[in-house]
């Protein structure tokens, strides 16, 4: 599971521990292996996982992603959508805010704390300003949440989790029911980046890199 | 509908009043897609009685100007943002609209990009290929691996990785330049479901961060907190030195968010400073880019931060910074690390 998205999970056992009635639904955009996403999330104490299953490896742009998810959630009527910051391979934080956009959802991105007040129909939030800065909101539910990273610890799966996962069959939708969304854009290559041209690396021994480095930074005047 | 004359929109962002220097990185940016035509550009700033930084806005970069004005807009509410740009959106018909990749531009561009049929591209670094069609270089896997995209729609959304497009100087007004007009636009209403509550200060101030000549940073890779030590020691080689890391630090708790360098946390620039462990992804290097002199550690020297460093170490730092230690007589006083 994406780290980002482990904090977002965390966060929503966490409400469903202080309102017990809570449903969690996990689910997971993704091809085959996806599945193994969504059991680790049954085993980490969700209730229900869907797997919305994309035929090939393709890599899907994040509106993609977020079209798929919104055409799904749109038939729930899910009151709080949780998600994490950004995907950590391609670091696009986009899912998020654009499911709230397909869906009409206000939402926040980068909490980094949460109260829920169900029974006024709101969420209270602070989210990650730059330097440390928070800005504190108050959304109308329901409301979808990016979460930033740190907001929780999240837990290790429970032995007794693990085993009810096991059994529990997910919820499967090809993507074809649901009418895939075309590419807005479409990635024209990967690449390394430039070698590191500007930078001088070190050779010889350990001690010897040392003894460099430590000239170096005397001749500098920074020692 | 579109107008040769007004193909791409910069969204300033303001703290406090004030024009934040991340927009003068993105109007760079704007110069650069612009090419020779320099006049395609447009600024808008998004707010409430904001016309007098507007006017100087467009005086300082002789670019026109549009003061976006609602009550509903200030402070910053990521719903009636979305809806205002989109409105004046779809009358302008720009094709490309440029915000800056921060908090606040994260926040609300994706959304903005669903809304009005967008192509949306985040975090761009680079610009590749002729000005009709270009593609935007943005970096993935922590910086191992960079990605070109280009946008299939007419219109795309694009947010600005800070550090990656300097401002241009001087910062003050050209006595050459043409007079450059603002306008000023009432944004229609809109129903709010988002209600700003105020804007907490940070938790724990650190100072010393950015006072310090030289800093020392520890990222994931000092492999536990119990080699955080040695990244004290290693700073207290130095007079007013501190301690900074990467946010997967923070978030194992092993050091508190005030130390955070990077996007999200502080940006830093000082005389010297020694990435240990740090992978080098571009949300850290938009934190210290403009640091005078790198030296990077780290066992794998395939990392990205070697491509921001001037001096690189592929070595074991739990080995090789007691060996450094080991040869400088520790200066007197402290680390500036609370």
């Amino acid at each position: 599971m994406n780290r980002y998205d482990e904090f977002a999970l965390e966060e929503a056992l966490r409400i469903r521990e202080v309102f017990p009635d809570t449903r969690i639904d996990a689910l997971s955009v993704g091809p085959e292996r996806a599945a193994r996403t969504v059991e680790r999330a049954l085993a980490m104490g969700a209730d229900e996982g869907i797997h919305i299953l994309l035929g090939d490896d393709r890599y899907r742009m994040p509106r993609e992603t977020a079209a798929l998810i919104a055409a799904y959630a749109a038939g729930e009527g899910y009151d709080l959508i949780l998600a994490g910051v950004m995907a950590e391979d391609d670091m696009q934080g986009q899912v998020g805010p654009m499911v709230a956009a397909l869906l009409d959802y206000p939402w926040s991105t980068a909490v980094m704390s949460q109260k829920l007040a169900p029974n006024d129909r709101r969420i209270d939030v602070e989210r990650e300003l730059e330097g440390g800065r928070r800005e504190a909101l108050a959304l109308a539910l329901p409301a979808l949440l990016t979460v930033q990273s740190g907001i929780n610890r999240p837990r290790y799966p429970a032995l007794s989790h693990v085993l009810r996962a096991r059994s529990q069959p997910l919820v499967t939708i090809d993507e074809k029911a649901i009418v895939p969304p075309e590419a807005w854009e479409s990635v024209v290559c990967l690449e390394e980046p430039a070698p590191a041209t500007s930078c001088t690396f070190l050779s010889g021994s350990a001690p010897e890199k040392a003894e460099q480095l430590v000239r170096r930074l005397r001749e500098k005047a920074f020692l | 509908m579109m107008d040769a004359q007004n193909r791409i929109l910069v969204v300033a962002e303001l703290h406090e009043g004030a024009v934040r220097p991340v927009t003068h990185e993105t109007i760079a940016f704007a110069r650069r897609l612009a090419g020779q035509e320099a006049g395609a550009i447009r600024i808008v700033v998004p707010g409430w009685h904001v016309r007098d930084v507007v006017c100087e806005l467009a005086d300082r970069t002789g670019i026109d100007a549009i003061a976006l004005e609602a009550e509903s807009l200030d402070p910053y509410n990521a719903e009636t943002w979305r809806l205002a740009l989109a409105a004046l959106i779809r009358e302008r018909g720009p094709s490309h609209i440029c915000i800056p990749h921060t908090s606040r531009g994260c926040d609300f561009a994706p959304a903005l990009a669903a809304g009005i049929g967008a192509s949306c591209i985040t975090a761009v670094e680079g610009i590749c290929g002729e000005r009709d069609s270009p593609t935007f270089v943005r970096s993935i896997f922590n910086g191992k691996m960079r990605m070109r995209v280009r946008a299939n729609r007419g219109i795309a959304v694009l947010t600005v990785l800070p550090g990656a497009f300097p401002a241009e100087s001087p910062p003050g007004p050209l006595p050459e330049k043409r007079k450059a007009g603002v306008e000023i636009l009432r944004a229609p209403a809109s129903h709010q479901r988002i209600r700003a509550l105020g804007v907490l200060a940070a938790g724990e101030e650190n100072l010393a961060l950015a006072l310090a000549d030289t800093v020392v940073s520890a990222g994931r890779g000092i492999g536990g907190e119990e080699n955080l030590a040695l990244i004290r020691q290693l700073a207290g080689l130095f007079s007013k030195s501190a301690v900074g890391c990467s946010r997967t630090v923070c978030d194992r708790g092993w050091l508190g968010y005030g130390h955070q360098i990077g996007l999200t946390g502080k940006t830093v620039s000082p005389r010297l400073y020694i990435a240990c462990g740090i992978s080098g992804a571009a949300q850290h290097l938009a934190g210290m880019r403009r640091s005078k002199h790198v030296v990077a550690i780290n066992t794998d020297p395939g990392a990205a931060i070697f491509r921001a460093a001037d001096v690189g170490i592929v070595e074991d730092l739990t080995t090789f910074i007691p060996l450094v230690v080991a040869r400088c007589r520790p200066r007197s006083g402290t680390p500036g690390d609370p």
